[in-house]
């Protein structure tokens, strides 16, 4: 049966997604809720919650505010916050409450600018979608709005997309940063995590940008036609960034001619390939239930909806080996061959 | 940044529960989902929640009917046990505007029994907001359910939407999972214990109390291993209600099973333990003489006090008490709270009016006031009660006090006083 989970839990949504990116970023953000899905984010999908602080709060809806849409309140209670806790801008995250009761988010946001002063970015997430696509708005979002036209070109500085806890299990940007100033750049700035909405501001400066998730695409895209700055789909390779070493990938022994599969999110998955398609011989296809675009995507690699498509490919698929986080080892159905695990935060919430 | 909000204990008596300060009043502000406090704001999440509690049935399986955000935490839920006993039912866009898929709920529940290695005693099918504002009928979903798949399915209503309600999520859970009991012969000799979704501490001197009066079975959720344990409960010839949030339940019981309850608070003075004793043995015709457990529980406390003085304490909401009553009994036993981190509302009011007479100094702070960001730990605690104390005032000596043994009666007072033994001692309790 479609959209029935019998093995594994529900991945990261959208929500969480656009929170993610929102959190470094010193903006007050509301999610738009009863609480439960505010704790959700905080209590699960946030590892940083407990590590660095953060304007995130729920708008508390009661089943009244619901029914009758008082979005006044909402706005009055926003502006009261805006009085307590210094922010430069306030951003509204959409759950099922909302979407339900059909709220016109554009029209929040136009309210909560008057009442408050300050820019308001209101996102039409809704629970029922994934991670990726909550960061991806998030993303888009800020630097269309917050990113400042014909600053100079700084020289050696790379711009990082994409780096949440939830594409890469990381909290902080040193292992990200460290292995890109072994490349040779200058400066390394990993958007959203350790940096805040001035980098955002100064996006323009970046010689060029990496982007380690698909959710980091479109953005980059937009930044490549406002200031010509090239971009790049890929992920280090490096101390503590989840990635085997060379030599562990080739001392895994009887792999030369093995069948792969690799389940992450794409860029993860696809540098993972390089390096047992280079170094072990494999013939290596990448899955995901996330995004995936064409344009990284090879004709054999998959995307997953559903749980059963997981099993029927793990069983019938011809897979000697699976990469994937261990969560979901109950959907492998009776896949004989062996499971590498390699954790994915919005998977299994297990950071590194 | 505006300072943590507080209010004296002397400066809330003056008002009352319908005229609290904003900061106080939850449903005029953002909520702050304080790391100390997060199973506030995820029901779902910490100790028993809906979900979890759902599934106290034993043999029960639950169907979460939700887009994914809302069981996105439940694999907190997998690392205690429960992953073969969860199953989603995804939601989409679609679906949570038209409502469609509730007709094929039934469908869902046929597939997940293909599943199971046994008939499950029941399907808990839980619903979170999105049904709430659809306002799906969901007795009739669990009746479709029954005739297509032979078994019982009961609701689990997780509407975070309606927690300020008379009867919240977690009255109604209660009340579900009491709701599968049928009529049997009521037993002279048998009682239920009704409240928690674990038992009680098993030295809880309510035990003794009940056999000295003639109880040969005492009933709990908590200690039932089987499906037949579950329903020998209906057995009982009254209940105990030990928190108001099960009273829904008590009355469905009384209807449909003819059990009476009486009802009883979790307190932590002594004298009040003593009365509500006497009045027990009142209501079920015998005298309990719990004099003896009284006197063993002052001489902790006079021994603790002995050992310690009279610390400065910082007392939580995220426990096994109520933060209030817990704060007035040790004042009255002669410590000093600083601060209390709680939620006032009419059911607590009393106790405050009364701390304000012997502390009217002690701060109280709400949780979930946005302004708790920039709370900073007063320097005079000694130490802390409650998981959300303990993480404020993290590195100083502290219980959480909220395991899943339920603290009740004397045994609850010498069971604070032990663990606060332990962590002044040295290592930080549980």
């Amino acid at each position: 049966m479609k959209k029935l989970l019998k093995h594994i839990s529900p991945l990261a949504p959208d929500d969480s997604g656009a929170c993610s990116v929102l959190y470094e970023m010193g903006g007050i953000t509301v999610i738009c809720d009863a609480g439960g899905c505010a704790g959700n984010v905080c209590g699960f999908d946030e590892p940083r919650w407990f590590l660095k602080r953060s304007a995130l709060f729920s708008a508390g809806l009661r089943d009244m505010d619901a029914i009758l849409g008082r979005d006044e309140l909402l706005v009055k209670k926003l502006a009261l916050i805006t009085e307590q806790v210094d922010a430069r801008f306030t951003a509204i995250v959409g759950t099922p409450v909302p979407a339900v009761i059909a709220t016109d988010m554009k029209a929040l946001e136009r309210m909560s600018e008057k009442k408050t002063g300050l820019p308001c970015l209101a996102f039409r997430t809704d629970g029922t979608r994934l991670y990726d696509y909550g960061e991806e708005m998030a993303y888009y979002r800020l630097f269309e709005r917050f990113a400042q036209d014909k600053l100079p070109v700084k020289k050696g500085k790379l711009g990082v997309l994409g780096v949440t806890p939830l594409n890469t299990g990381k909290t902080v940007s040193t292992a990200f940063r460290e292995a890109l100033l072994a490349q040779g750049w200058d400066e390394v700035v990993c958007f959203g995590m350790d940096s805040g909405l001035d980098e955002v501001v100064r996006a323009g400066e970046c010689e060029k940008l990496l982007v380690v998730a698909p959710s980091g695409i479109k953005t980059a895209e937009l930044l490549t036609q406002r200031f010509g700055t090239p971009y790049e789909a890929g992920y280090p390779s490096g101390s503590g960034l989840n990635m085997p070493s060379d030599d562990a990938v080739k001392a895994t022994c009887g792999l030369r001619g093995s069948r792969v599969l690799i389940l992450h999110q794409q860029f993860f998955a696809n540098a993972l390939r390089e390096k047992y398609e280079t170094l072990a011989g494999c013939k290596v296809d990448v899955a995901s239930f996330f995004m995936m675009h064409d344009e990284y995507r090879r004709e054999d690699d998959i995307h997953l909806t559903e749980e059963y498509e997981l099993t029927d490919l793990a069983e019938n698929g011809g897979y000697d080996i699976i990469v994937a986080d261990e969560f979901f080892k109950r959907a492998l159905g009776k896949f004989s061959g062996k499971l590498f695990p390699r954790p994915h935060f919005a998977v299994s919430g297990k950071i590194l | 940044m505006t300072e943590a909000f507080y209010i004296t204990a002397a400066e809330l008596a003056k008002l009352s529960p319908d005229s609290l300060p904003r900061e106080l009043d939850s449903g005029k502000h953002m909520i702050y989902s304080s790391p100390a406090t997060l199973d506030f704001n995820s029901p779902g999440a910490k100790g028993f929640g809906v979900k979890r509690a759902g599934l106290a049935i034993p043999g029960s399986v639950m169907l979460l009917i939700a887009p994914g955000c809302c069981g996105r935490n439940t694999q907190l839920l997998n690392e205690l046990g429960y992953s073969e006993r969860f199953f989603y039912l995804m939601l989409d866009d679609t679906d949570i505007v038209t409502g469609r898929y509730v007709s094929k709920i039934p469908e869902a529940c046929e597939e997940l029994l293909s599943e199971l290695d046994c008939t499950p005693s029941v399907i808990m099918l839980c619903v979170t907001c999105v049904d709430a504002l659809l306002g799906t009928d969901m007795e009739r979903v669990c009746r479709a359910c029954f005739d297509r798949t032979g078994v019982k399915a009961a609701p689990a209503y997780m509407y975070a939407l309606t927690r300020e309600k008379r009867l919240p999520p977690m009255g109604l859970i209660r009340k579900s999972v009491y709701s599968l009991l049928e009529r049997r012969k009521r037993i002279s000799n048998e009682c239920a214990v009704l409240g928690f979704f674990s038992a009680l501490d098993d030295g809880c001197e309510l035990y003794s109390l009940l056999q000295s009066a003639g109880i040969k079975k005492i009933h709990e959720l908590g200690r039932c291993k089987t499906y037949e344990e579950y329903q020998a409960i209906s057995r009982s010839n009254f209940s105990i209600v030990l928190n108001s949030e099960a009273r829904a339940a008590a009355q469905d019981m009384q209807e449909r099973l003819g059990i009476p309850f009486i009802e009883l608070t979790r307190m932590f003075r002594l004298d009040k333990i003593a009365n509500q004793y006497r009045l027990l043995g009142q209501a079920i015709g015998a005298a309990l003489d719990d004099s003896a457990y009284r006197a063993d529980t002052e001489q902790v406390i006079a021994g603790f006090k002995a050992k310690y003085g009279a610390l400065t304490l910082a007392v939580g909401e995220s426990l096994n008490a109520d933060s209030f009553e817990l704060a007035l009994a040790l004042t009255e036993y002669g410590f000093r709270v600083a601060e209390i981190y709680g939620t006032v509302g009419e059911r607590n009011f009393v106790f405050v009016k009364r701390l304000a007479e012997v502390s009217p100094e002690t701060k109280i702070y709400s949780n979930l006031s946005p302004t708790m960001m920039n709370y900073k730990p007063a320097p005079e605690v000694d130490a802390a009660i409650g998981a959300d104390a303990c993480y404020y005032h993290a590195g100083k000596p502290g219980v959480e006090f909220n395991g899943e043994a339920q603290p009740f009666g004397y045994r609850g007072v010498t069971a604070l006083f032990g663990e606060l033994d332990k962590a002044l001692q040295g290592g930080r309790g549980k």
